[in-house]
Parts: structure tokens; sequence; C-alpha cells
């Protein structure tokens, strides 16, 4: 079993429409390993993204303690939680998130860009010259290599959606997590995407967690979460048998010439 | 880097409001540089005219309780302006110091001229020495006709062009070098002082208005006489050996000793002196009355830091006197120039505000447009510094751009306006311009005030749309846009 990377323990989170409370994620715990391709699954309203943005620290628990790569979310400030972020999680958004200004290239290699704003950060891809060729490759591993200086509002949605794969990807953090990244998507291309996304997942060994309410998409996952009502109602693995149905369905895709097939 | 380019990249994205921001930028730069070089190209015009033509840089005058011009007037009193008694202290004190050029003494006041009984005309009289004038200012003056006073002449004037003709309207036979003037003025203690002058010259200063075209130049003594001030003349009065044996021996009190003694024998009161003894003549120490001492500093040395030691020596020794720039020296037109200035700055000012609120609105709307694109930022590792720098940028970029082209439109109108001019409608703006036509010139000092107005706009108009973009969390990116 490889070591725990993500871990909530009785974690409420309680918001506050108005003067009405709402909680959306009551008394959950769980663990995620490192490496794991992990879906978190439920209706619209079940808690899913309370609890992406809880392991992204974009937000805090009400109570309960989230740990994320060894660290207490709790216990960080805004420029740590960012600083976090930054380096160990990447982002892939159902609405794509990329900055309209910038081309694909620029927005792919933004979080680099990113990681001078402060003094003493040394990144992970060390020199001008590894970073170029490190953004050339991962623009042409989600197969927009012809598309590179277009920006955002020239591309399809399954096109930008693996923009937004690669930017997750680009400081090669030890999470991805997804917030039905799929849900924009047709269905051949959101299979591309999944087909991506796990692909990345095996080549570099980052964890992956996405949320979709869509029980096919589900099923890919090594490690199913499903969530009701901001419980877990159902926390399983499955060994061994994720990669051969992916597979299983890459071949479909591509045979069916969506532009899933660019991988 | 990143947050200019993405600053950038918004500015192109959002064309409208910033074409709206820019324009409001640029045509206050317009605005403030065309304003500001009006000022400037008026007030450099009125300095140069009064400093090198008037007043020098600096003015001394003696003790007065209100603000002297050197025309001598005094807000308040139209009593005549009190001389400097320690002006010999000034002199020393100006001449140990290497930042002064030159300095002229000066007595200033009205007189009117006549002919016999027949008065021909008024008017403002300075009374100086004449080579000492010239030297101070050379520039300014030109002999049309006659020539200069020498040393050892009599009483003398010098006349001016307009103050010429005004006596000629009047004159039975025309008012020329050589002719012998009346002068007649009220001086305080003295009553009416009448003297002959001789007309010398006729002069015409260079640079002027109509209120000093018309000045005449007189000798110093025959001024000091016509303003009372007949006993502090130049030069120590040399008295006979009689004179000097009565001021010697002269004993107020004998002059009553016998008035109220018995004296039966009604002898004729004694002599008050002594028995006179010849004396040779006895110089009096008596230094001449000057009521203004000018001062020059050299060229590139601080008017200002001069005023300021002279102001601090002045109220070392003596107990009132002025010490004035030649703002105060030239009165009521540099005052107006400088009044103009604060009132453009001050509506300037409140323009800004509504100005900054405008700005400051449509940023806003921009920063609410972004919201998802600054919480992608966020949350994918930006840090609040480059939220802030990013709209930073953007304003700073916008003044750049937008000051730019309101520089070079402002430059361009400056320049032809300056080879056109602009003619004064009346005589308010005739003294404001300092001559009858205005040629505006390009202010450097103009336009950097307008950038800098601008720029602080600019900043002060971001400064809570930063707050408001600061404010965006992260989590704000996972709700989609």
């Amino acid at each position: 079993m490889s070591d725990i990377i993500i871990s909530l323990d009785k974690v409420k989170k309680v918001y506050f429409l108005d003067t009405v409370e709402v909680e959306a994620l009551k008394d959950i715990s769980l663990d995620i390993h490192a490496g794991d391709f992990v879906s978190i699954a439920g209706p619209s309203g079940s808690g899913k993204t309370s609890i992406l943005n809880l392991i992204g620290c974009v937000d805090k628990p009400t109570s309960g303690t989230v740990v994320v790569g060894g660290k207490r979310t709790s216990d960080l400030d805004d420029d740590s939680l960012t600083e976090l972020r930054h380096k160990s999680i990447g982002f892939i958004f159902q609405t794509f998130n990329l900055i309209p200004v910038l081309n694909i290239r620029e927005n792919v290699e933004l979080p680099l860009l990113l990681d001078n704003q402060s003094a003493g950060i040394q990144s992970k891809i060390e020199s001008k010259a590894d970073r170029k060729e490190w953004v050339d490759f991962l623009i042409e591993s989600v197969g927009l290599k012809d598309r590179m200086l277009h920006k955002p509002a020239e591309l399809s949605g399954g096109q930008r959606q693996r923009v937004a794969i690669a930017r997750a990807l680009v400081m090669k953090p030890a999470i991805v997590l997804a917030d039905e990244p799929t849900a924009n998507l047709d269905s051949a291309t959101g299979e591309s995407i999944l087909r991506l996304m796990r692909h990345m997942n095996e080549t570099f060994g980052t964890t992956f967690i996405f949320s979709t309410h869509d029980p096919d998409i589900v099923e890919e996952a090594d490690h199913i979460i499903r969530l009701k009502d901001g419980r877990i109602i159902e926390d399983r693995r499955r060994n061994g048998a994720s990669a051969a149905l992916l597979a299983a369905n890459l071949e479909t895709a591509e045979a069916t010439g969506t532009e899933g097939g660019q991988l | 880097m990143i947050a200019a380019r993405l600053a950038w990249g918004n500015l192109g994205l959002h064309r409208r409001k910033s074409l709206l921001i820019g324009m409001i930028m640029g045509m206050g730069i317009l605005i403030l540089f065309i304003g500001n070089s009006f000022i400037d190209t008026a007030l450099s015009g009125l300095q140069r005219m009064f400093v090198q033509g008037y007043t020098g840089d600096l003015m001394v005058t003696g003790p007065t309780e209100f603000p002297t011009t050197v025309l001598g007037e005094t807000a308040g009193s139209e009593e005549v302006l009190p001389h400097i008694a320690q002006i010999k202290k000034y002199e020393d004190f100006l001449a140990r110091r290497n930042d002064v050029a030159a300095t002229l003494p000066l007595l200033s006041g009205q007189a009117a001229f006549g002919i016999g009984e027949t008065e021909l005309g008024s008017g403002y009289c300075f009374g100086v020495n004449a080579d000492d004038y010239r030297k101070f200012f050379p520039d300014n003056v030109t002999l049309v006709s006659g020539e200069w006073p020498k040393a050892g002449d009599g009483p003398w004037v010098l006349l001016s062009e307009p103050t010429l003709a005004i006596l000629n309207k009047s004159a039975t036979s025309p008012v020329q070098p050589g002719t012998h003037i009346i002068m007649t003025a009220l001086a305080n203690s003295a009553g009416t002082v009448i003297r002959e002058v001789t007309v010398k010259g006729v002069i015409k200063f260079n640079q002027s208005n109509k209120q000093l075209e018309g000045l005449t130049l007189v000798d110093a003594d025959t001024m000091r006489d016509l303003l009372g001030f007949a006993s502090l003349r130049d030069g120590a009065p040399v008295l006979t050996g009689q004179e000097a044996s009565f001021v010697s021996n002269f004993d107020p009190n004998a002059l009553f000793e016998n008035l109220f003694a018995s004296n039966a024998t009604g002898a004729a009161p004694a002599a008050a002196a002594p028995a006179s003894t010849a004396q040779p003549g006895v110089k009096a120490e008596v230094i001449p009355a000057w009521q203004f001492l000018l001062v020059r500093v050299k060229p590139g040395a601080s008017s200002s830091r001069l005023l300021s030691d002279l102001s601090a020596f002045s109220k070392q020794i003596a107990d009132g006197d002025r010490v004035q720039d030649w703002i105060a020296g030239a009165g009521k037109v540099a005052r107006t120039a400088v009044t103009i200035r604060l009132a453009f700055d001050l509506l300037v000012a409140v323009v800004a505000v509504v100005v900054v609120m405008i700005m400051m609105n449509v940023l806003i709307i921009s920063v609410n447009e972004r919201l998802y694109e600054i919480g992608t930022l966020r949350a994918i590792g930006a840090k609040r510094c480059v939220v802030r720098n990013m709209i930073l940028y953007e304003t700073a970029f916008l003044a750049a751009i937008a000051g730019a082209a309101g520089l070079v439109i402002g430059l361009v109108v400056l320049l032809l306006l300056g080879k056109f001019g602009i003619r004064a409608p009346n005589l308010f703006f005739e003294a404001l311009f300092g001559g009858q036509v205005l040629k505006p010139m390009v202010s450097a000092g103009a336009a950097i005030r307008a950038f800098l107005w601008i720029l602080v706009m600019g900043l002060g108009a971001s400064w809570y749309p930063t707050i408001v973009a600061l404010r965006i969390e992260p989590v704000i990116a996972m709700r989609g846009d």
C-alpha cells in the first residue's frame, strides 16, 4: 500500500446562505494514497465540490482535520496555503478556467511563471530551457502542439480541458484535482479527457481526484468515494481492473474518431 | 513579469473600458499640460520682466506693517514708505556673499509734473543713481533721446515716452531734453515739496506693462526731498565754520534761561552761544535714505535660500524691515498669476476627485467581471501580490499610454499656439501675459506635473478595486464562470 497523501478526519463543513445554515459535509473521514486515481461521486449537492475545495486548500473545514501532503491545512496561513497549492496541487475546473488573454502555451506555462513571485523558491524545473522543453512536451502530450499560439477562445471545449490538464501538470504536482472535468463536454470528448488523465496518472504517478455524477466515469477510478447528503455512503478500492477497462474504452474512443484520439 | 503580461492582455481584452479610462486620463493630461504651460509661461514672463526690469530677485524695505511693492504701495496705508535705517549693514552682508550678483538702492513715490504754475501730469518715479540703475538693469532701459545723467549733474529726470506724451499734451511748448520742469509731491512730514529738475533724456522700458511703462527716473536726492527725506540726502553736508560752531556749542537751555529770569535792567538776552570761533568745515555723518534695496542673485544661485538667510539677518539687525521675493515686489499682477495657478490646481484637485470616482467605478466593474479569472490565478498559486501588481500595472500602462498621447497632443497644441500667440484681450491679461501677446512655451515642469497628477489619480482610482481584487478567494474559481 502506498503512502497516504490526503487524509480527512471527522470533517464538517457548514455554509451560511444568508441566515440559513447549510451543512455540506457531515463527519467525513477518508484517506487517499499517493498515485491513486480517485473518483468522488454523488448527485448535485452531495458535497463533492466541498471535499475538493478542502483537499485543494481553497477552503477550510468548519471542524475536523484536513491533512494534505502531511500538512494540516487549518494550521497554514494564506501564503502557505497558496504555496502548497502552487507546488503540490494542480486544478482542472469544470469550466476550464483558462486565462483568456494568454495563449495556450502561456496558459500552460502560467504556474511556472508564478514560481518567480517570491524569492528563494526554487522551481522543480530549474532552467529556462528545461521549462520550455517541459511545457512543449505537455502541450504535445495533450495533442495541441499545432494550437500552441491560439487563444482559449479559439479552441473547442475538449481542447480547452486538455490545456487545463497540461496546466495542472506543469508544476509536477503530487495531486491533481478535477471538478467534474467532463461535465461540459460531449461523452466522447469526456472519455478522451478521462483517458488523458489516466495516462498522466500512470506516467507521472500523480494522484488524480475527480468529482463526477456520471456513473460510467465513476467506475474508471481505482478508488471510488460516493457521497450523499454530505456523507460518505461508499468508499471502495478496485484492484487492477481499472487499467484494462480504461484501455478498452480508449480503443473505442479512437475507433469513433473523436478528438480524444490524440493522446 | 507575469502580472505585467496579464495586465497588458487585460487592457486589450477589455478595450472599451481601457479606452474610456485612457481617454479620461489623456484628456486630463492634455488639460493639465496646456493649462500649466500657460501659467508657467505667464509666470516666467512676469518673473523675467520684474526680476530683470523692476524688482530684482529680492527686495528689502524699511519697517512697514503692510505688504510693499516696488511702487511703494502699502495696503491700508497711504503713508510714504519708511527708509531702511540699517542699509549699510545689509549692503555689507550681501557683499560678503558669493551668491549675490548685484544690489541696487532705490526710492519710489508719486509726483506731479508741471511747468511754471501749470500741472501737466503725474506718475510714479524711481529715485536712483543713474549709473547704478543701468548696471543693475542693463537690458531694461533704452535712451530714446537726450543723454544719461552724469555724476555732478544737478537735479535731473529721465521721462519715459508715455509720460512725455502726457506732459506734451498739456504743455504750451514741447517738453524735451533740456526742459526744466517742476516736480511736486506731498511728503509725510514736509508737506508739499516742490523741486525744479532738468529733463536729461527720454527713455523706454524694454519690458513693461501699462503700469510700468510710464515710470520716471529721478535723481535720488530730488526723490528724497519729494518723499520728505531731505535731511537724509546723499553725501555728508559740509558746514561752514560758523555753522559748525553754532551746532557744536548749541545749548537749548540757554534759549529759555533768561526768558523767565528777572532782569531789571532789561538788558538784551545774552547770546546763547559763546563767542564764535571760526572753524574749518565739518562733515556730519549722514547715511542717505533709501526705501528699497534690490538684490539680484547670480545665475544658478538659489534666491529662496538667500531670501531665508537675508530674512534671518534682517531679524537680527532691524525690527520690522521686510525681505520679500519678486512676487511680493511685483504686487497685484504677480500675486494674481500665482493665485490663478493655485486656483487652477484647486480646480484640478476637485475635478481629479470626480475623475478618480469614475475611473474607480470602471475598474471595479472590470474586477468584478474577472472574478473567476482572478480566483483561478489564486487557486493555481498566485499570491496576492500578483493580483495587486496586475491591477497596478493596468493603471500604470494606461497612464503611460494615455499620458504619452495627451502630452503629444498638448505639445502640438502648444507649439501651434506658441507660433501664432494669443493676444491679450484687455489690460488685465496684458499685465498677466507680461506683454500684449502670450506665446505659451512648452514647459517640461508642466508636463511632469501633469503626468504625476495622472499617475496619482490612476493609483488613487485603482486603490479600492485592488482591495476588491485582493478579497477574491481562490474558492471562487471552483464555482465556474
